[in-house]
């Protein structure tokens, strides 16, 4: 079984880190013992959305350098004892760290954890080689919307090209809005699907809930939040990664945003 | 009047099957896999890597009538693969 992914996606901002942080506090509240890696090297983030970034102490720089051990680096997560943080340096470049280097740090890494998750940067230059050079597979994540769907579509050809096998590449769907795609406004996840030609692992829902879960550096699937509707999709695609049969329709019983808001914008929205 | 236009919605074209089309047309046949027959090791370059410049030289200073000092090949990696670019100076 795959446990080396690389979690990429080609156009910035499309949830590429909050994704890495949310399904990897999703397989530690299933038992798993998860590495999470910030291969974003110069604008690293997530130490931020996992509410750690005042207590990292080495950077991946440190290990590169042979300051510390890879294990000797890590941060252990406060609430999850089973979820740790490689953090990226803030000071460095992306050319400061070579494939090589991280080839060497997930190989030492490999043998004590059930996943590794390699957060890599938007791009497909030299920080997404990195993070891509001791991945197993790859989590495309895009948003529905055409310049997310076309960079995510390049980057899978590039995943290809480098010899991930087709079967190890599945797409998340990020953010995305089933009201809109009701209104026939988006595309729906059979479109996005049928045109980049890789299995879907999962649709997350756009919700409110994960900014503000982020303003608090605490994941949404984090203890407490178990039975929140974006948590039970995060539980689902982290079910799916270990194997299991589940639905993708289960993805979409969150409908967004409903309540006097929506049912007023709804009347009289003028478009 | 006025106020009844407050409330009346205006009817548009759905945007998904314009995005539909945009993307099929963008997406379609861009992405081809590579057959590994066409894929040739990076070690296979840097053993002939002097060959290459001379007969690229040779090559395009005959095509054009121009000096061999005239023309430059640079090998460049981009996205993992190594690309031979030729610059001729014309005058």
């Amino acid at each position: 079984m795959v446990k080396t992914y690389v979690v990429t996606s080609g156009k910035g901002g499309v949830g590429k880190t909050t994704i890495s942080a949310t399904l990897g506090a999703a397989l530690a509240a299933k038992g798993d013992k998860v590495c999470l890696i910030d291969a974003d090297i110069g604008l690293k983030n997530l130490d931020l959305i996992l509410g750690l970034e005042n207590r990292v102490v080495h950077t991946i720089l440190d290990v590169v350098n042979g300051k510390v051990t890879a294990l000797e680096s890590l941060v252990r997560h406060k609430q999850m004892k089973n979820l740790f943080l490689l953090a990226a340096s803030q000071i460095a470049t992306k050319e400061m760290l070579s494939p090589d280097d991280m080839r060497r740090i997930v190989a030492e890494l490999y043998p004590k954890f059930d996943f590794i998750i390699i957060d890599s940067p938007a791009g497909i230059e030299r920080g997404f080689r990195n993070a891509v050079a001791a991945a197993e597979g790859a989590l495309v994540v895009t948003t529905p919307e055409l310049p997310a769907i076309t960079d995510a579509d390049r980057v899978i050809g590039l995943l290809e090209n480098a010899g991930m096998a087709e079967d190890d590449i599945r797409l998340i769907i990020n953010r995305f809005k089933p009201n809109m795609v009701k209104r026939g406004d988006m595309l729906t996840k059979d479109d996005i699907q049928e045109n980049l030609a890789i299995e879907l692992l999962g649709i997350v829902p756009d919700s409110e809930d994960v900014i503000v879960a982020t303003n608090t550096g605490n994941p949404i699937t984090l203890n407490g939040n178990q039975e929140h509707a974006i948590a039970q999709v995060f539980s689902n695609i982290a079910l799916r990664l270990k194997g299991e049969m589940i639905s993708l329709e289960k993805d979409l019983v969150y409908g967004g945003p409903r309540g006097f808001r929506e049912f007023f914008r709804r009347i009289f929205g003028r478009n | 009047m006025m106020f009844f236009g407050l409330f009346r919605r205006k009817k548009r074209a759905h945007s998904r099957k314009e995005a539909k089309d945009r993307l099929d047309s963008i997406v379609t046949g861009r992405r081809r896999s590579v057959p590994v027959q066409e894929v040739i090791p990076a070690e296979l370059l840097k053993s002939s890597e002097t060959d290459v410049v001379t007969q690229i030289k040779g090559y395009v200073a005959q095509r054009f009538k121009v000096k061999e000092e005239n023309v430059k090949v640079q090998f460049e990696e981009h996205n993992g693969y190594v690309v031979i670019i030729t610059n001729v100076v014309f005058h």
